[in-house]
């Protein structure tokens, strides 16, 4: 069950800190900083994250990249990370060629 | 904080959130509440991102011209966020004598409310957009349409209404709008309830449901549709696409990626398990549609495909209502699969329904009690 | 051109499994044994998982496959699987698990649509990412990509080498860096303490690299690649203590921070997920035979919770063997009772002080009540102090062995490769070796060789006068000679004087262990652990 949010809770307003520039998300080349700034603007689920940034939207579909953007989130939400839904996974599980994927077969033929 | 305000507003999808954000602009205190965790979660994050005039049913093309005039050429800049918006027409293919006919049959149409719209030959077609396949033979063309980010779209409204002040509640499913003393005033959840002088009803589909609970029955089904979205391609157009045979619909992204959507013609027979789940059949139909059409495409890699629902109403145009035999209701839903293009017009004029201002447009063709029998 | 949908024909069998590593594989072999019709697909070239990646000795009982190198387990797994007719698919990579236990997979320019009465997925898991100034340059890998290089491919990684974690990857892969004949310059973890079993770091360290535990990488040096990397200590707060800035010179920075359930296919297929730290991210829930929410569909490895290769070919069998009962192919009894002998065994491996209950916790005593010592959690060594005060460290005349064994940890293969039982661990295979004083060491070296730790040494005084005779294990190349001079390191990794080789002894039975005895003067008899090779000698 989703857990009731209030979108307009107070988490501070947005400071720089010095590591903002640091990369995140490799695939979509997104920074710290831009993912801070995107909480502040109200983006508090790792899914609101991915539509609004594309972090974890590119090859890799956040592989690497989305333990960290969680730690990201709920520190600056200040709640812990487990609170967070990881967000969701969907086919194809590989970046797959749009000749390969409509050259369907089926198994056993 | 109270949960209470002017307006409450059931639904965080585009629809919601342009209508938030056009009350807060007029100084009015909203809640908006949605059921999922995510904001927009529904079909406002699951489109092609059209914004389309053309094709439009001639009571929607109004509210399409003037967004398209009105609302899009600076809606980055009044949300502060670019929402990717791109005025580089819209091309409707064709690649069979039948196609052309439908394609005329639209073009007909949307000349007669006054949209530049006309058929062009493949050739010409190919002209505009040249990655074309030879076997479109022919289109519609109507250079004022485009495109835009619907993710982009659907949370810069929430951004700018968020920072004016409304307040947004996610994970809050409704159960139902109750009246008080004869007026609908009161939105019941599972946990809370939220009171408001007007309520605003735009959930997509599941607006039947809570409908219902005020005794109010809107007809629409459910209809499943898949979006695919291909890794980052090499710049190659920026018009909208679609097909006369239905098979997709979309456009490269600012991002280089392409935004495909599509379906396999089973999307009214899905199982109902869960609705945004994608199927193992719809992609790969998507896929070999869209090659026909861009065969250059063929190496481009999908890198994630997603399913979401469309509240098709019998009519295929939406309701957009106040209900007299319930004051204080507003509905917004049944939007067919074409709301995104229409969202910000939309979102302006309800609004002014629910500050009780003359609305900017008629808005009388989309009243909830128009539906009759057929015979 | 249209297609049908593909549900009418789409070929059937009665499991497909996901992933040919060893619960994979292991999962097959089961249910194949029991009569189903199996398939296994693999995204990978090669079938084995991170099998054939581990040329260490496993740790374990017999049953364990303990002592047995991991890819000679998995070539074990493959002949097994052949065998039994397991159908394995390689370069086979699943798109999907659908509705309907539907399964597509792309092999070559196809999509193939298959349907499975059961699935299990055995995915194994991904490495974890840190990141800090300079992550995203050319040289820093994950430790896994290190071995992935280093034993499948025979490639370098690069030259000098820092690794970041100290767990057991961090610490075999260290050892592996070291063999493959990498400099490590150090192993850094920003926890206080070193995360692994003692006795990988210890073989780490003798061989001379420095442990900086409650470190962490402040920013990789360089422009287009890593030249270099800043470490700093932090303190309580994981905040870098100003001043305590160290650097290193570095081309390649290895990251075993870790490792995440590759659960993504499960949580596609709609299978009920949670996220639980101590499996080590996103899992989904299962019954205690590895089946998901969707009836069905089962889990087994890494994918359901991170662990290692011994745990995972349990879970396997496990998962084979329920698949088979919820396909009708064995009854309640034979499900109940195989379950039961393979729990047990499940539940040998995950006691001691490293066992899932017991991570996070300072333990300061062995189940014996020996104290664990600090100076290996927070260096790497057991100082000649501690060595002596565990049971497997006893003084004695004439060639005896001497076991620096000061953690529980889920092994006993020294027992049974003492064929004259001068080793006693009993029945808890987590408990520290003994060392019979009465028991006569005939020097065989089989302890010494079958210890996956490297943490047996044969000790005799009594060959020469004035020396100590040292057999230690050594799985370097190229071998030193007899006669041969070279360094004598103590546990610490420190030169405390020259040692000289007076045997090299290799044996089948060692399984590439070879056993190189050096002596030394013998006042250094308890404390020469490694012996170096000259550099001249090695160019």
């Amino acid at each position: 069950m989703s857990k009731i949010r209030d979108r307009s809770i107070d988490i501070g307003t947005y400071c720089p800190q010095p590591d903002d520039q640091l990369i995140i998300c490799r695939c979509e080349e997104i920074t710290k900083g831009e993912i801070r700034q995107a909480i502040y603007d109200g983006m508090h689920t790792l899914t609101e994250l991915r539509r609004f940034l594309r972090t974890g939207m590119g090859p890799c579909q956040g592989q690497s990249c989305s333990k960290i953007i969680q730690g990201i989130l709920a520190r600056e939400l200040k709640i812990s990370h487990l609170e967070l839904e990881p967000a969701m996974s969907r086919a194809p599980m590989r970046p797959i060629e749009m000749s390969v994927l409509g050259n369907e077969v089926k198994g056993g033929e | 904080m109270a949960d209470q305000a002017d307006v409450v507003i059931i639904g965080s999808g585009v629809i919601g959130n342009a209508t938030a954000y056009y009350l807060a602009k007029k100084g009015l205190s909203v809640i908006v509440i949605e059921k999922a965790s995510d904001i927009g979660n529904g079909g406002s994050s699951r489109n092609g991102g059209g914004v389309r005039q053309s094709g439009r049913h001639p009571k929607e093309l109004p509210l399409a011209i003037y967004g398209a005039q009105h609302l899009w050429p600076t809606l980055s800049e009044e949300l502060g966020v670019d929402v990717e918006y791109y005025q580089e027409g819209n091309l409707r293919l064709g690649k069979t004598k039948e196609h052309l006919a439908v394609l005329a049959d639209i073009v007909e149409k949307g000349k007669a409310g006054g949209l530049e719209l006309d058929m062009v030959t493949g050739d010409q077609a190919r002209e505009i957009c040249p990655h074309l396949s030879d076997e479109v033979i022919g289109a519609s063309w109507c250079p004022t349409d485009g495109h835009a980010n619907p993710l982009m779209t659907t949370l810069a409204y929430y951004k700018k209404a968020r920072q004016l002040g409304v307040r947004f509640i996610t994970g809050e499913g409704v159960i139902a709008i109750k009246k008080v003393r004869g007026k609908a005033r009161e939105v019941v959840t599972a946990n809370n309830s939220y009171v408001g002088d007007t309520i605003i009803l735009a959930a997509g589909f599941a607006s039947r449901k809570i409908a219902a609970s005020i005794g109010i029955d809107i007809p629409m089904i459910e209809l499943v549709m898949e979006v695919l979205v291909t890794e980052e391609q090499p710049k190659m157009f920026y018009q909208m696409l679609g097909t006369a045979a239905a098979d997709f619909y979309g456009h490269q992204s600012t991002h280089g990626s392409f935004v495909f959507g599509g379906s396999s013609g089973h999307e009214a027979y899905h199982r109902g398990d869960d609705i945004t789940a994608t199927t193992s059949m719809t992609a790969p139909c998507i896929c070999r549609g869209i090659m026909k059409y861009f065969p250059q495409l063929a190496d481009a890699k999908i890198v994630r495909t997603w399913a979401g629902a469309i509240d098709d109403c019998v009519d295929h145009i939406p309701v957009i209502s106040h209900v007299e035999e319930v004051p204080g209701l507003i509905l917004a839903c049944g939007f067919s699969g074409h709301g995104f293009g229409i969202a910000p017009t939309v979102g302006l004029l309800i609004s002014e329904m629910a500050a009780g201002e003359e609305t900017t447009l008629d808005v009388s063709g989309f009243r909830y009690d128009r539906f009759k029998a057929k015979i | 051109m249209t297609f049908e949908r593909a549900g009418a024909v789409m070929k059937r069998y009665d499991v497909i499994v996901v992933g040919a590593g060893p619960a994979g594989l292991t999962a097959s072999i089961e249910a194949a044994k029991n009569g189903l019709k199996v398939v296994v697909f693999d995204e990978n070239a090669k079938p084995g998982g991170q099998l054939f990646k581990q040329i260490h000795k496993f740790f374990g009982s017999k049953e364990h496959k303990a002592k047995m190198r991991g890819f000679k387990i998995g070539d074990e797994l493959l002949k097994t699987a052949s065998e039994v007719g397991v159908e394995v698919v390689l370069n086979a990579t699943v798109i999907g698990i659908f509705p309907d236990k539907e399964v597509t997979v792309n092999i070559e320019d196809q999509l193939i649509h298959y349907k499975g009465d059961a699935i299990i997925v055995a995915t194994g898991a991904t490495e974890n990412m840190v990141t800090f100034e300079g992550w995203t340059l050319p040289g820093v890998i994950g430790a896994g990509a290190a071995q992935t290089m280093m034993n499948l491919h025979s490639v370098k990684p690069g030259n000098k080498v820092l690794m970041l974690g100290s767990g057991n990857v961090g610490l075999v892969v260290s050892y592996q860096l070291l063999q493959a004949g990498c400099e490590v310059v150090a192993v850094i973890d920003a926890a206080p303490r070193i995360g692994g079993y003692g006795v990988h770091a210890s073989k780490v360290t003798r061989c001379g690299v420095p442990f900086y535990l409650s470190h962490t990488i402040i920013k990789a040096e360089g422009d287009t690649r890593v030249t270099g990397v800043t470490v700093g200590e932090v303190d309580g707060n994981w905040q870098i203590i100003e001043g305590t800035q160290k650097y290193f010179e570095a081309d390649t920075i290895c990251l075993a921070v870790g490792l995440s359930p590759m659960s993504q296919l499960l949580k596609m297929a709609g299978c009920t997920m949670e996220q639980d730290p101590k499996k080590g991210g996103l899992v989904p829930v299962c019954n205690q035979y590895g089946e998901t929410s969707i009836s069905g569909i089962f889990v087994a490895g890494d994918v359901s919770g991170i662990e290692e290769a011994s745990s995972a070919m349990i879970e396997g069998k496990i998962s084979g063997i329920a698949a088979a009962y919820s396909l009708g192919y064995i009854d309640e009894e034979s499900l109940v009772t195989k379950a039961k002998v393979l729990e047990a065994s499940l539940r040998s491996l995950r006691q001691g002080m490293f066992a899932p209950e017991n991570r996070g916790k300072i333990l300061d005593k062995t189940e014996e009540g020996y104290d664990i010592s600090m100076n290996l959690l927070k260096r790497g060594y057991l100082t000649e102090e501690e060595v002596e005060s565990y049971p497997g460290v006893k003084s004695k005349k004439g060639i005896h062995p001497v076991i620096e064994c000061s953690q529980n940890i889920p092994c006993n293969p020294c027992q049974d490769a003492c064929s004259k039982k001068c080793i006693l661990i009993g029945e808890k295979i987590t408990s520290l070796p003994v060392v019979d004083k009465e028991a006569t060491c005939t020097g065989c070296g089989m302890c010494v060789a079958a210890c996956s730790g490297q943490s047996i040494f044969l000790v005799d005084e009594s060959q020469e006068e004035g020396y100590t005779y040292i057999t230690i294990p050594y799985e370097f190349l190229p071998l030193p000679k007899k006669g041969d001079i070279g360094l004598a390191l103590n546990r610490s990794g420190s030169e405390v004087g020259q040692a000289e080789v007076v045997k090299v002894k290799t044996a089948k039975a060692y399984d590439h262990t070879h056993l190189l005895t050096i002596k030394v003067p013998t006042e250094l008899g308890l404390k020469v652990r490694f012996f170096k090779q000259l550099q001249e000698v090695l160019v």
